[in-house]
C-alpha cells in the first residue's frame, strides 16, 4: 500500500530567502505538479505553495522517494543539498495527515485561523486532479484534508475574529453596518495605517473613499489609489454628513474634529450610524464624540486591545480545533486500514459464495422437485448463515490493529483458515 | 378530547421552558451555536404542539382563539414565535432568541394559570367587525413586541460598541443596521395592524352599546400603547429621540401598556 509522504518547508523552519527561492507561482504550478509526478516511485502528486510554507505531497510506495522529492526541490531552489536540508520536514502517512488537517484550518499559519490557506490548499488539490496525479489515497487524503478544515471553520470560530488593526476596524464596521458596500469612507490625513485601513475597507467595495489632506495634491493621488474623490480639508464638516466611517490618520497636534463638528452632523445624518476612527497620536478626535448617540469612537489603543482579544480567543478556538482535528485523523486512519483490507474482504465473500451456491445446487438436486416458495426459503437461509458466519472475520479484518504487522497477520491468518490464495 | 388538548397545552409549555433554559444557558458558552440549534429545534416541537393546541381551540369554538385572556396569551405567543421562526431562519439571528423564547414561555404560562381557554361567544362578539378587532389587534401586539424584542438587542449592541467591551451577547447579534431594520419593519406594520384593531373594536363597541363612553382598563391600556408607539415609530423614522436609554424606557412603557390591555380582558 502507498504511503504518504510532505517534504517542505515553512516560516518555522525557512528564513524568508529560502522559502522565496522555493516558491512556486500559481502560474508555474501545473508544471512544478507534473515535474514532481514523474520522478520515479511516486504514485500521486501535488503541490501546496504560499508565501509561508512550500510542502511536496506525494503518496508512495518506496521510502526512496523521499531523497528524489529532495533532490527536487534543491533543484527548484538552485541551493545545495546541505543548505536546504535544514530547512525542510519529512512527514510520514499519520503525521503527514495530521499535519495536512492542521495547515488546511488554519491551524499551522503565522496568524492562526488566517483564511487564505484553505483556498491555497483547494487550488492545490485542484491542480493536482486537473493533471490526474493523484493516486487513490492522495485524492482521499485531500478531499478530507478540505472536508475537516470546513468543519473547523464552521465548529469553531477560528477565522472569526480580526487580529490586526485594520482587520479589527473593519469587524466593527461590519458589527455597526452589516453590509458595507453602500457606504462612504472619509478618510483624514495619509498616516501609514489610516491608508491601510482605508483600503481594507476599499477591498469590502464600500461605495466611495473620499480623502482629505492639508495638501490637496497628496489627497489626489492617494484618492486615485482607491478610485475616490479628494476634498478641501476645511470642507471636513460637510462630509461628516454623508460618510458613515471615518478615519483620521494626521499628524496635526490638535483635534481635527472636536464634539460640536459633530453634533451637527448627527443631527442632519437623524438615525444613521457615524463611526470615527482615531489612529492618530496625538488624537485628532475629541473623545467627547463618543458620548453622542448613535456614534461610535475608537482610537488606536481601542483598536489594538480589540485585535489582541480576538488573538486570545483565536488561541482558545485553536484548542478546540486541535481536538476536531485529533478525532478526525484517527477516524480517517482507521477507514484507510479497513480500505486496506477490502480486497481480502472481496475474495472472502466470492470465496464463501461459490461454495454456497455449488452446496445449495447439490441439495437441491437431491431433494427432487420442490415449490418455487420452498427454493426461495432454501436460498434465503443459505444466504442468512453464510452472512453470519462471515460476520465476525469482516469485521476483524476491518478493525485490525493499526500496526502494520498485526494487519498483516490478521490477514494471513483469515486467509488460511478460509483457504485463500 | 379536553384532556388531550389540556395535555398540548402543558407539552408545549414543558418544551418552551425547556427550549428557554437551554437558549439562556447558551449564554454561558458564546459562540457554541450547538446549544442555540437544539433549543431551536426543542422550540419548534413545542411550536407544533402549539398549533395543534390552538388549532383545537378554533375547532372547538368556532372561531379563532382570541376571546379571553387564556385564549389571546396563547395565540400571541404563537404568533410572535411565528414570526421569530421565520427571522431566525431567514437571518440567522440568535440573540432574538433570548427575549423571545421567555416571552412566548411566560405567555403561555398565563394561558395555563388561568385555566379552560375555551369560550363561545355572545350573540353580539359574532361579528365579523369584532373577529377582525381582534385578530388584527392580537397580531399587531404580537409584530410590536417582535419590534420590541430587537429595539432592545439593538441596545445591547449599541452598549457593547460604545463601552469597548465584548458582552455575552456580542457574538450572537448581526449588525446593528439589521436590528434597527427589523426593529423598523416589525415597528411599522405592527402599529398599522394595531391601529386597525383598536378602530375596529372602537366600530364594533359603537355598534354594540351606541352612546356608552365607558373604558376599562384595556381601552385605557390600548390606547397609552398606540400612543407610545406612535412615538416610537416616528423615533425609528426620524431620529428625534435622541438616546437609546429615552427609547428604551419608552418601549418599557408601551410594552407594560400592552400587558395591561391584555390582562385587561380577564375583566372585559
Amino acid at each position: 500500500m502507498p504511503e504518504l509522504i510532505i517534504v517542505g518547508l515553512n516560516h518555522r523552519t525557512a528564513p524568508v530567502a529560502i522559502r522565496e527561492s522555493v516558491h512556486v507561482s500559481s502560474d508555474g504550478l501545473e508544471n512544478a505538479i507534473s515535474s514532481l509526478r514523474a520522478l520515479p516511485g511516486v504514485e500521486g502528486a501535488s503541490l501546496l505553495s504560499t508565501c509561508n510554507r512550500v510542502e511536496a505531497i506525494v503518496s508512495a510506495t518506496s521510502e526512496n522517494v523521499t531523497v528524489a522529492v529532495v533532490d527536487w526541490l534543491c533543484g527548484r531552489a538552485g541551493v545545495s543539498r546541505d543548505e536546504l536540508e535544514k530547512h525542510l520536514y519529512v512527514l510520514h502517512h499519520d503525521e503527514a495527515v495530521d499535519h495536512l488537517f492542521r495547515v488546511a484550518s488554519g491551524l499551522d499559519s503565522m496568524i492562526i485561523g488566517e483564511p487564505q490557506i484553505g483556498g491555497q490548499v483547494r487550488c492545490a488539490f485542484q491542480a493536482a486532479r486537473k493533471l490526474a496525479s493523484f493516486d487513490p489515497l492522495l485524492r482521499q487524503v485531500f478531499e478530507q484534508t478540505l472536508r475537516v478544515a470546513k468543519r473547523v471553520r464552521s465548529e469553531t470560530g477560528i477565522g472569526l475574529h480580526a487580529v490586526s488593526i485594520p482587520y479589527a476596524a473593519v469587524e466593527l464596521a461590519k458589527k455597526i453596518f452589516g453590509d458595507l458596500t453602500d457606504l462612504r469612507v472619509l478618510l483624514i490625513g495619509a498616516g501609514s495605517m489610516g491608508e491601510l485601513t482605508a483600503e481594507h475597507l476599499h477591498k469590502q467595495r464600500v461605495k466611495q473613499v473620499i480623502v482629505a489632506n492639508r495638501s490637496y495634491d497628496n489627497a489626489v493621488t492617494l484618492a486615485r489609489r482607491f478610485g475616490g474623490e479628494a476634498v478641501q480639508f476645511d470642507s471636513l464638516e460637510q462630509h461628516l454628513v454623508e460618510c458613515d466611517i471615518v478615519i483620521a490618520s494626521t499628524s496635526a497636534p490638535h483635534f481635527v474634529i472636536d464634539r460640536e463638528h459633530v453634533k451637527r452632523a448627527a443631527h442632519k445624518r437623524r438615525t444613521r450610524s457615524l463611526f470615527l476612527i482615531d489612529l492618530s497620536v496625538p488624537r485628532n478626535i475629541d473623545p467627547e464624540v463618543a458620548t453622542i448617540d448613535r456614534t461610535y469612537l475608537y482610537n488606536v489603543d481601542d483598536l489594538r486591545s480589540v485585535a489582541d482579544a480576538n488573538a486570545e480567543l483565536r488561541q482558545a478556538e485553536a484548542r478546540d480545533a486541535d481536538g476536531i482535528i485529533a478525532a478526525e485523523a484517527l477516524a480517517f486512519r482507521k477507514r484507510l486500514l479497513a480500505h486496506d483490507a477490502v480486497p481480502t474482504i472481496v475474495e472472502l465473500q466470492k470465496r464463501v459464495e461459490e461454495i454456497r451456491a455449488t452446496e445449495l445446487e447439490k441439495c437441491l438436486r437431491k431433494m427432487g422437485p420442490i415449490t418455487i416458495a420452498q427454493r426461495e426459503a432454501m436460498e434465503m437461509f443459505t444466504l442468512q448463515m453464510t452472512n453470519k458466519i462471515l460476520h465476525y472475520p469482516i469485521v476483524h479484518l476491518r478493525e485490525a490493529s493499526d500496526q502494520p504487522a498485526e494487519r498483516e497477520s490478521a490477514r494471513r491468518t483469515v486467509r488460511k483458515v478460509f483457504g485463500l490464495r | 378530547m379536553r384532556l388531550a388538548s389540556t395535555d398540548l397545552l402543558y407539552a408545549a409549555l414543558a418544551l418552551y421552558g425547556a427550549g428557554t433554559s437551554i437558549a439562556l444557558a447558551s449564554l454561558l458558552f458564546p459562540r457554541q451555536t450547538r446549544a442555540q440549534r437544539a433549543a431551536f429545534i426543542v422550540m419548534i416541537s413545542g411550536f407544533v404542539a402549539h398549533t395543534i393546541f390552538i388549532g383545537t381551540i378554533c375547532v372547538r369554538t368556532g372561531h379563532p382563539p382570541l376571546v379571553n385572556l387564556a385564549e389571546i396569551a396563547a395565540f400571541i405567543a404563537w404568533t410572535i414565535l411565528l414570526i421569530d421562526l421565520v427571522i431566525y431562519t431567514r437571518l440567522k439571528i440568535y440573540a432574538a432568541a433570548f427575549i423571545v423564547y421567555p416571552l412566548v414561555f411566560l405567555l403561555l404560562l398565563v394561558t395555563a394559570i388561568v385555566g379552560d381557554p375555551f369560550t363561545h361567544l355572545n350573540a353580539a362578539q359574532h361579528a365579523s367587525l369584532f373577529t377582525a378587532h381582534l385578530l388584527t389587534s392580537a397580531l399587531g401586539v404580537a409584530v410590536l413586541f417582535i419590534g420590541l424584542a430587537f429595539a432592545l438587542i439593538a441596545s445591547f449592541q449599541d452598549r457593547s460598541l460604545k463601552s469597548k467591551k465584548r458582552g455575552r451577547l456580542w457574538d450572537w447579534i448581526p449588525s446593528l443596521d439589521v436590528c434597527n431594520s427589523v426593529t423598523l419593519r416589525a415597528l411599522s406594520a405592527g402599529f398599522v395592524l394595531y391601529t386597525a384593531g383598536l378602530l375596529a373594536g372602537f366600530a364594533w363597541s359603537l355598534r354594540v352599546s351606541p352612546g356608552s363612553s365607558e373604558m376599562h382598563a384595556k381601552q385605557i391600556g390600548a390606547l397609552i400603547a398606540w400612543v407610545l408607539f406612535a412615538i416610537l415609530l416616528d423615533s425609528q423614522l426620524t431620529g428625534f429621540l435622541r438616546t437609546r436609554r429615552t427609547t428604551l424606557a419608552l418601549s418599557a412603557a408601551a410594552f407594560a401598556a400592552v400587558m395591561v390591555s391584555i390582562f385587561g380582558i380577564a375583566h372585559a
